[in-house]
């Protein structure tokens, strides 16, 4: 009943599919497209706020969460971006560095004053025209109160469930478990791993849901020792870190095709914006059935 | 926590809130107390029978969303599980009935306890025995060892938050301050270690504030927790708060008085804390702890030594404190299942059967945490200023678990303590239930319980509040004392927010940590390396609470609003 501090509640098929979106006839690739959009946006706003990753992660879990299920938000009722927005500010309440409403929505109306989602990260830093994401003291008050209402949402829909495991420092104990930190390519590996946990945050297949933190770190390891080219024990090593050889498989397949979905993404989408309202969704679905209508 | 669906709505999509319930599977029985920030009822769970104690967030001042206390509070409830923790149920939900602009209101639910141990203590009919005393300070440190074990400061330790039922059970509630401690877990016969980071001082109520915070020590470890857990020995005996200080300063005095003066070599490095300079004038003193404690055995008073340590690094931890020879010396702890029954003690009932003259606790200051709105000492020398102007009207605070509502979203700044003077006596304090402006207000409940001083608002890190009040506002949060003609200059040290409704309107000031996403969004984090508080509270600007955006999907819209909506909340 009580979740151990290093597991997480986990989602089950039969929660993922489908999902409250889905019986709202979004199609699950909107569907997939909106979640990756808003998870990016997620740690881009993370990154601005000069949050540490750890509460980026959890702010990025929680936003996973929310959409989960029959009983999750739906994206006919809920855009993508307040979410975010809500998921990132019940973070950083939670941890050491909590943003004020204000940040939060500042920096959001930075990142939504780009003209694509899929913008080169250079531009990021860029020197920009106050102008272009300037937020009057009335729009923000109108901002401010959805973020509240938005927030108190995301606490019901997860049933205050925000508590959330993250592989990151296990991954670093499972290492030094290892030994690795003695091989010259130790900190490389490392680095890897860490960096296919952060990707992994923005899986299609929503592998912080479905699995436990300890097996995400070791297929982490196992993929970065892979590319890095350090030996691993020849022995079953996985195992003595929870997770058995089905699980390592279908992590590391899963790791791997962020990449390509990734990709594939940010060709679909080109130069335009993934929907990140409720009435942007709404747009992308008339301008679809539209088009169908005409082919 | 499986909880009971909840009505579909009309589309499809049938949503259900697990972890929360709906308030109406319980049926409220009586009002156990109120504090600061709401109330807590004694309720019966309508199917399974069992007796809860429900305790209501309000939300009324809701300028930072859902009180981030609440929600730290919640979550580290849920993570803990132990026979001397209260325990969170569950969460339940009230819907107000009609439409229109209410919100829910939540509920945390805790097993119902019997007595709260200031509220027993305060029971003339009840007299606690030395093995008694044993029982319940064996289960107080078990579950310190717990909490310290798991990287858990409790930050508001005292006898009004340990709850006692008729089992002879002793429950640690009330983690609205609690917060994860980033350091060493405490390790047995090693003291409390040191910590490497600084955590806010605005933590504990006054009479339980062990003399590092005082001192503006902001590198504390555990060994907070201990200094209060001595504090309630103390006061087992003496039935009485052993150490009610009038203001920060007078704690002080009279810590130094009963324990002694500081010096290097008991208390290493109190010359070199922010506070020191405040203390160097008192009276040297070498304590009195065996005089007052008199009726402790040796091993007793060697344990309320260990415990009232000045030497924070030293202070024993709850490890070695259940190890503590007293435990093993005749008479022996009893059992708990041996403790005798005693009729319900709490806060409220005795409150009411007292009167106001009682003492009143120090007060977490601000409601429980907290010193004055000045983090440094103010006074010059040795208190003048004596005399509890601010707690002489109030009485003493409710049990521990409901205590703390305002708690949950104010923890504004204590308000000054004494050593300002000449202190302008409090004005009315009333609770702002309405949200209108402060006059016209209906009285609070029994004015002048309200026991406690708030918390500072924010929890940690509160002490950075607003530098620069100008615009006060009416005072919504009315238990907060006026500061109109309190005249000191304000440096940036004491600033802190009472009640962000006092931040300047533009906003612009409002937000310290928002600067960061101005300053042309560096990507560089050197921020980390600041101090913790600065990074560590939030500040929210003020702003309207018009401009309510509308829902877009028109089916649903009843529900959100109703759900979304605060009855506090009834301004436009």
């Amino acid at each position: 009943m009580r979740p151990s501090p290093l597991a997480n509640p986990l989602a089950t098929v039969a929660q993922i599919r489908p999902s409250s979106s889905q019986i709202d006839n979004i199609p699950s690739d909107l569907e997939d497209s909106v979640r990756f959009a808003g998870a990016r946006l997620t740690q881009a706003a993370g990154i601005l706020l000069r949050l540490p990753q750890e509460v980026v992660a959890q702010a990025i879990v929680i936003f996973t969460r929310f959409w989960v299920g029959q009983e999750g938000g739906s994206l006919v009722q809920f855009g993508a971006e307040q979410v975010s927005q809500a998921s990132l500010y019940l973070a950083t309440k939670l941890s050491a560095y909590p943003k004020s409403a204000k940040s939060v929505i500042n920096v959001y109306a930075y990142l939504d004053s780009f003209p694509s989602t899929f913008i080169d990260p250079e531009e990021l830093h860029r020197k920009k025209d106050p102008k272009e994401y300037y937020v009057s003291e009335g729009t923000y008050q109108t901002r401010r109160d959805a973020l509240f209402k938005v927030e108190q949402y995301v606490l019901k829909v997860l049933g205050f469930q925000l508590h959330v495991s993250l592989p990151y420092t296990l991954c670093i104990t499972y290492l030094q478990a290892l030994d690795v930190f003695r091989h010259p390519l130790g900190r490389e590996l490392a680095k890897r791993a860490n960096a296919h946990l952060n990707s992994a945050l923005l899986s299609p297949q929503l592998l912080y849901l479905t699995h436990q933190p300890s097996q995400l770190a070791t297929a982490a390891i196992y993929l970065a020792a892979k590319e890095v080219g350090v030996k691993m024990p020849d022995v079953d090593w996985w195992e003595v870190f929870d997770t058995d050889r089905e699980e390592l498989g279908f992590l590391v397949v899963g790791l791997l095709s962020v990449e390509s979905f990734a990709m594939k993404e940010k060709e679909k989408w080109g130069e335009a914006r993934v929907p990140m309202t409720v009435d942007a969704v709404e747009a992308e679905l008339q301008k679809r059935s539209t088009s169908s209508g005409v082919e | 926590m499986a909880a009971p669906p909840a009505a579909s709505p009309p589309k499809g999509t049938a949503r259900r809130f697990h972890g929360c319930s709906k308030i109406s599977e319980y049926d409220l029985l009586q009002k156990l107390g109120e504090g600061t920030f709401g109330e807590v009822y004694k309720a019966r769970h309508n199917r399974s029978n069992r007796v809860f104690a429900l305790k209501k967030i309000l939300m009324h001042n809701e300028k930072d969303g859902f009180p981030i206390t609440a929600l730290r509070e919640i979550k580290l409830l849920k993570m803990l599980s132990h026979e001397n923790v209260l325990r969170l149920e569950e969460m339940a939900i009230e819907r107000p009935k009609g439409e229109g602009r209410k919100r829910a209101i939540l509920y945390m639910v805790t097993p119902y306890m019997d007595h709260d141990l200031s509220g027993l203590l305060d029971n003339p009919d009840v007299n606690f025995t030395v093995p008694q005393i044993k029982c319940y300070m064996l289960q107080l440190f078990k579950g310190l060892r717990y909490l310290h074990d798991n990287n858990i400061l409790h930050r508001d330790m005292k006898a009004a938050n340990l709850l006692i039922n008729n089992r002879g059970r002793l429950q640690i509630a009330d983690f609205g301050l609690a917060r994860h401690y980033d350091e060493p877990v405490p390790q047995r016969g090693r003291g409390n270690g040191e910590a490497r980071r600084e955590y806010t001082t605005l933590v504990v109520t006054r009479w339980y504030r062990p003399p590092e915070l005082l001192l503006q020590l902001r590198k504390y470890t555990p060994a907070i927790d201990m200094w209060g857990a001595g504090c309630v020995f103390g006061e087992m005996f003496k039935r009485k708060p052993i150490l009610a200080g009038s203001s920060d300063i007078n704690q002080a005095h009279i810590i130094f008085e009963l324990v002694g003066s500081p010096n290097n070599v008991s208390m290493p490095g109190w010359d070199t804390l922010q506070g020191a300079e405040q203390i160097r004038g008192f009276p040297p003193s070498r304590g009195k702890l065996d005089r007052e404690f008199s009726q402790l055995s040796p091993q007793g008073l060697n344990l309320i030594g260990e415990l009232l340590k000045l030497d924070w690094r030293k202070r024993i931890n709850a490890i070695d404190a259940l190890d503590h020879p007293y435990f093993r010396e005749q008479p022996q702890p009893m059992r708990e299942e041996e403790i005798p029954t005693f009729a319900d003690s709490h806060e409220l009932d005795r409150r009411n059967a007292r009167g106001q003259k009682q003492a009143l606790p120090p007060a977490p200051a601000g409601g429980t945490v907290g010193m004055g709105p000045n983090g440094e000492w103010t006074g010059s020398g040795p208190p003048q200023n004596t005399g509890s102007w601010m707690n002489g009207d109030r009485p003493r605070g409710p049990p521990g678990m409901d205590r703390r509502g305002g708690g949950h979203d104010r923890r504004g700044p204590p308000p000054p303590y004494d050593h300002r003077n000449p202190p302008p006596p409090p004005p009315h304090r009333q609770p702002n239930w309405g949200g209108a402006g402060s006059s016209g207000l209906p009285p609070p409940p029994g004015e002048g319980r309200h026991p406690l001083p708030h918390p500072p608002r924010y929890g940690p890190g509160g002490e950075r509040a607003d530098r620069d009040r100008r615009d006060r506002g009416p005072a919504r949060d009315s238990y907060v004392p006026s500061y109109e003609d309190v005249s000191r200059p304000r440096d940036r040290g004491d600033g802190r927010s009472r009640d962000p409704d006092e931040r300047p309107r533009d906003g612009r000031r409002g937000s310290r940590d928002s600067g960061h996403s101005r300053d042309g969004l560096p990507d560089d984090r050197s921020d980390r390396g600041r101090g913790f508080r600065d990074r560590d509270r939030p500040d929210f600007a003020r702003g309207g609470r018009d401009g309510r955006t509308r829902s877009r999907s028109p089916e649903r819209r009843d529900r959100r609003d109703r759900d979304r909506d605060n009855v506090y909340r009834d301004r436009r």
